[in-house]
């Protein structure tokens, strides 16, 4: 967004005198809503970001919280929509970079990427075209770099048909005392390493922070182009200067390129800068403006000691890695940009780093009230069995095999629980401890469309319950909230209710949000705004990873149980959906405490070997959860739906596809049924043992003495492992 | 103590994981070396790990296959040093006429990770010393150009004389031809193979279903070397 009238009298006020294009171009790049948060800032406070863990809160580069004694865990969500929505490739693979190079800034080491991915329907030619460029694109970057990609999350809805939600998330890990934490000084030099500066990416936050053009043709100049193995130069060289002791500090140049980068370091220490923009090595000739605001990727600062110059440099050159050492902290905190020895701008960084916030409007659009009535009238009972296929069939149900096959999710042999086995990735920490951690990401765009606060509490505490599942202990999470406009207030008040809602949700879990990402002007260019989405990625800790739970069935004989009570909400449901194309009604209810307290129960049965099998209800409900569990184990079940403990059931369907929240479904080991029946007594938690899993490839749906519906297992497991695929080459 | 070199191009990923593998697992000696540091010097084995030398620009491993690294590689050879070319080391490997045959784009043109079930004919060298005929090895596969091509005629003499490893029926991942998996000379001194036995080289990275089958290789290289190769 150009900047406003008001804003341009603000930087007059500043500086005292008219501004040089060079510094306008600062301010524009600096002052986008990408980079400054401006319409966001106030209600950010909101987010509990304090916790026991934390080390760096939110603020830097990327936050980092001390999971085990020694050890430190470095992650940050972005996003990268804009790009997407106009070159899905190059759009997706940036992303990736980005986000890298953010974990690289603490000095930690990247060991995990994960990709939450919100697309139209596959069968739409040009979604089609967008899916598959997204994620090739993060498979052609994240493969080169070397970093797993080992989970992530896919919904798949026709409002994201012409613009996607490229969310990607990076995970990195450091040794306690080598996390880069040092501050620059005056008279330190300040080098630019990696890739050459061009012309591409010219003010692409600014780009991202206004609705796409009508014809995105227009915008293509604002995408970068990705260099994947500089990339993996800068990682492996910055793991070589870190261990050294080299860098004193890294930052990216991310959005807002030079500018940015420049701008925060000097803000953050109270420090000024003097720059000469013509040592910068390029790629083609730029004039000054577009030196200070190019965003080309896989660029990186270091603020290097001038007694280790040499030192630095040797390590560079070892690694084939160009570099510029262009310009050295001042005392002064102003910011002076030289080029060929004339003064092109010369700004106060603090007042450039931050614009003054603005507080926006907000006003529940007519649309909200979808998500406020209960679904009175439930369409006619289906048959049940044809309804299972199709949910299970369903691209946001379906096997996402088609799109984690084609990331590396191997590299770095730490992928304990792998893609399609577990509801989080496990990775262990290869210290010779059995020590790990899970991550994983979530959302909902379904429910925070129809409920923008319950939605995104929702997506937290889905998040929670995936990291449960597999047995570990979650640490902090951080959120990326995705809306329309922040100058509409029918827009901004789905922000600004996400985001209440991810704080109180995050509060009553204590689960820190240490850090995150807002991007607005998620829009068509009609104006009509995308389903507003809170995307919520959670870290969780694990002392033994050889006690890692997955979700497939182990053993015939073992009992089946779901944990947690069951309401008739259907609100907002893939059932509802996929069955009637009906979106609305009250979605189901966050309940932190059945949350703690089953979560509490969960992790204590797994560590006392009571369970072979874990799978948190979400999508789809109960009945989709046990299914999930029987084509990953290649085991049948027979389950009595009359057994599930619920409350307020009218009919069938309320059972087999509730999509109530803080549930398990969990498979027991025949000899611990009673002892996991006492542990669950004893901590207050309602379970109800349903069935059995059987040596048979075959599914039997009972409610009572009546089949519900039965299935051969093959044929549930070829439309739950195929139907994505088919989708995707279908429209192709 | 023998002693191994992991040879590092630009692009290189897998270099830290065979070292982590060697080191803890099999308990031998081994070194991460920049190809521009490397030299004939005194390794008992070299190593080319996976990864995407150079970006895969061209073909995978072309341009590795043309440095001086790869001219000293060839001395190394020539004395009798085993070599292993794992996935992108197989690429560089072929591209540099070490191996016979061709590593092809995947028949879906897509990348492809998956844990596979392969089977070793003929075993014999350095690298499978420990491994017996028809042994069974799951391993995972990760790439995009891992489908082996080889002309008939130079496929049959091959076949009838070098250990051959082969993707078991119904887990060839990108339509290799005669299901190859990885080949090596006939005296199985140069093995190459797309999937990844150093992923391979522990139960607990092992999913449901499979084994862990990359260890034998590296403990048979361990084995060999111990023996005096």
């Amino acid at each position: 967004m150009p900047l406003t009238s008001d804003e341009v009298s603000e930087i007059r006020k500043i500086l005292g005198r008219e501004p040089t294009a060079e510094e306008l171009a600062m301010f524009e790049a600096q002052w986008s809503e990408h980079c400054s948060y401006k319409s966001s800032r106030i209600l950010l406070k909101l987010l509990p970001t304090e916790g026991k863990h934390v080390l760096v809160g939110p603020g830097k580069d990327a936050p980092a919280v001390k999971v085990f004694s020694n050890w430190v865990v470095v992650f940050k969500i972005e996003s990268h929509n804009h790009p997407s929505a106009v070159d899905p490739y190059n759009g997706a693979a940036t992303g990736i970079g980005g986000i890298v190079r953010d974990i690289l800034t603490l000095g930690a080491k990247p060991v995990a990427l994960l990709d939450m991915l919100y697309m139209g329907n596959p069968r739409n030619s040009h979604a089609n075209w967008l899916i598959r460029g997204i994620v090739k694109g993060i498979s052609d970057y994240g493969n080169r770099i070397g970093v797993p990609t080992v989970a992530g999350d896919t919904f798949f809805d026709e409002a994201f048909n012409t613009q996607p939600l490229v969310n990607v998330a990076c995970v990195g890990i450091a040794k306690t005392g080598d996390i880069v934490l040092d501050s620059p000084k005056p008279g330190d030099v300040i080098a630019i390493i990696g890739n050459s500066t061009g012309r591409d990416g010219l003010l692409g936050s600014s780009f991202a922070s206004k609705p796409l053009s009508d014809d995105v043709d227009k915008d293509i100049g604002a995408v970068q182009v990705g260099d994947a193995l500089t990339e993996k130069l800068l990682i492996d060289s910055i793991q070589v200067l870190v261990k050294k002791k080299l860098v004193k500090y890294v930052k990216d140049l991310g959005g807002g390129g030079l500018t940015t980068a420049i701008s925060e370091t000097a803000a953050d220490h109270g420090l000024g800068v003097v720059i000469h923009l013509e040592k910068l090595h390029i790629r083609e000739k730029l004039t000054p403006l577009e030196l200070l605001v190019s965003e080309s990727q896989e660029r990186m600062l270091i603020v290097v000691d001038p007694s280790k110059i040499n030192e630095v440099e040797e390590v560079l050159t070892k690694f084939d890695l160009a570099y510029s050492f262009i310009g050295y902290f001042t005392d002064d905190g102003v910011i002076r940009v030289y080029f060929n020895r004339i003064k092109v701008a010369e700004v106060p960084a603090k007042e450039l780093a931050k614009p003054r916030p603005i507080r926006r409007a907000s006003t529940p659009p007519q649309e909200a009230l979808k998500g406020l009535k209960p679904v009175f009238a439930l369409p006619p009972e289906p048959d049940y069995r044809k309804a299972i296929l199709s949910i299970v069939s369903s691209p946001n149900v379906a096997s996402k095999r088609w799109i984690y096959e084609q990331y590396d999710y191997e590299v770095g042999i730490r992928t304990v629980v792998k893609p399609g086995y577990g509801d989080a990735a496990v990775l262990r920490l290869l210290d010779g401890s059995k020590r790990g951690i899970a991550v994983k990401g979530d959302a909902n765009p379904r429910y925070t469309a129809l409920d923008p606060f319950n939605g995104a509490a929702n997506s937290v505490g889905e998040c929670f319950r995936n990291l449960v599942a597999v047995g570990s202990k979650p640490i902090a999470i951080v959120d990326e909230l995705n809306a329309g406009n922040p100058e509409k207030p029918e827009h901004f008040w789905y922000f600004e209710m996400m985001l209440k809602g991810v704080a109180w949700m995050a509060e009553e879990l204590k689960l820190p949000v240490v850090g995150g990402k807002v991007s607005f002007y998620n829009e068509d260019h009609m104006g009509k705004q995308i389903k507003p989405t809170a995307t919520i990625v959670g870290v969780g800790k694990i002392e033994n990873i050889d006690n890692a739970m997955t979700m497939g069935f182990k053993e015939s004989g073992s009992a089946i149980a779901i944990v947690g009570v069951t309401y008739p909400e259907l609100g907002g449901s893939e059932y509802l959906y996929r069955l009637f194309g009906v979106e609305e009604g009250e979605i189901p209810k966050p309940r932190p405490v059945s949350e703690i307290r089953n979560a509490r129960f969960i992790l204590k049965a797994i560590s006392l070997g009571f369970v072979n099998a874990v799978h948190d209800v979400s999508i789809g409900g109960a009945s989709i959860a046990v299914a999930e569990m029987a084509i990953t184990g290649k085991l049948g079940f027979e389950i009595d739906v009359s057994k599930i403990y619920a409350r307020g059931i009218q009919r069938i369907d309320e059972v087999l596809f509730s999509e109530t929240q803080a549930r398990y479904v969990v498979e027991v080991k025949r000899d611990r049924i009673e002892d996991f029946k006492k542990l669950a007594n004893k901590l207050g938690v309602r379970v109800s043992i349903v069935g059995n899993v059987i040596d048979k490839p075959s599914v039997v749906i009972w409610n009572g003495s009546r089949v519900v519906a039965s299935f051969d297992l093959n044929e549930l497991a070829y439309e739950y492992e195929n139907e994505l695929e088919k989708d995707l080459e279908s429209g192709a | 103590m023998a002693r191994i070199a992991i040879l590092k191009f630009p692009g290189t990923n897998c270099d830290e994981d065979v070292h982590n593998v060697l080191k803890n697992v099999i308990g031998i000696e081994s070194e991460i070396v920049w190809y521009k540091d490397f030299s004939l010097r005194n390794w008992d084995a070299v190593i080319i790990p996976g990864g995407f030398s150079y970006g895969d620009w061209l073909r995978a491993g072309a341009i590795a296959a043309n440095t001086q690294a790869i001219e000293e590689l060839r001395n190394a050879v020539d004395e009798g040093v085993p070599v292993l070319g794992i996935c992108n080391g197989f690429q560089i490997l072929v591209e540099a006429n070490l191996l016979p045959g061709a590593l092809l784009p995947n028949e879906n043109s897509r990348f492809v990770c998956r844990w596979v079930r392969t089977c070793v004919k003929n075993p014999k060298g350095p690298w499978l010393s420990l491994v017996s005929d028809g042994q069974v090895l799951d391993m995972p596969v990760a790439h995009a150009e891992g489908r082996y091509y080889i002309d008939e005629e130079t496929y049959k003499s091959v076949a009838s004389s070098s250990p051959i490893i082969r993707y078991c029926p119904g887990f060839n991942p990108n339509g290799s031809l005669y299901d190859v998996a990885g080949i090596a000379t006939e005296d199985g001194l140069i093995l190459g193979l797309m999937p990844h036995p150093e992923r391979a080289s522990e139960d607990v990275l092992a999913p449901k279903g499979f084994r862990a089958g990359g260890r034998a290789i590296f403990e048979s290289i361990a084995y060999s070397l111990k023996r005096g190769w």
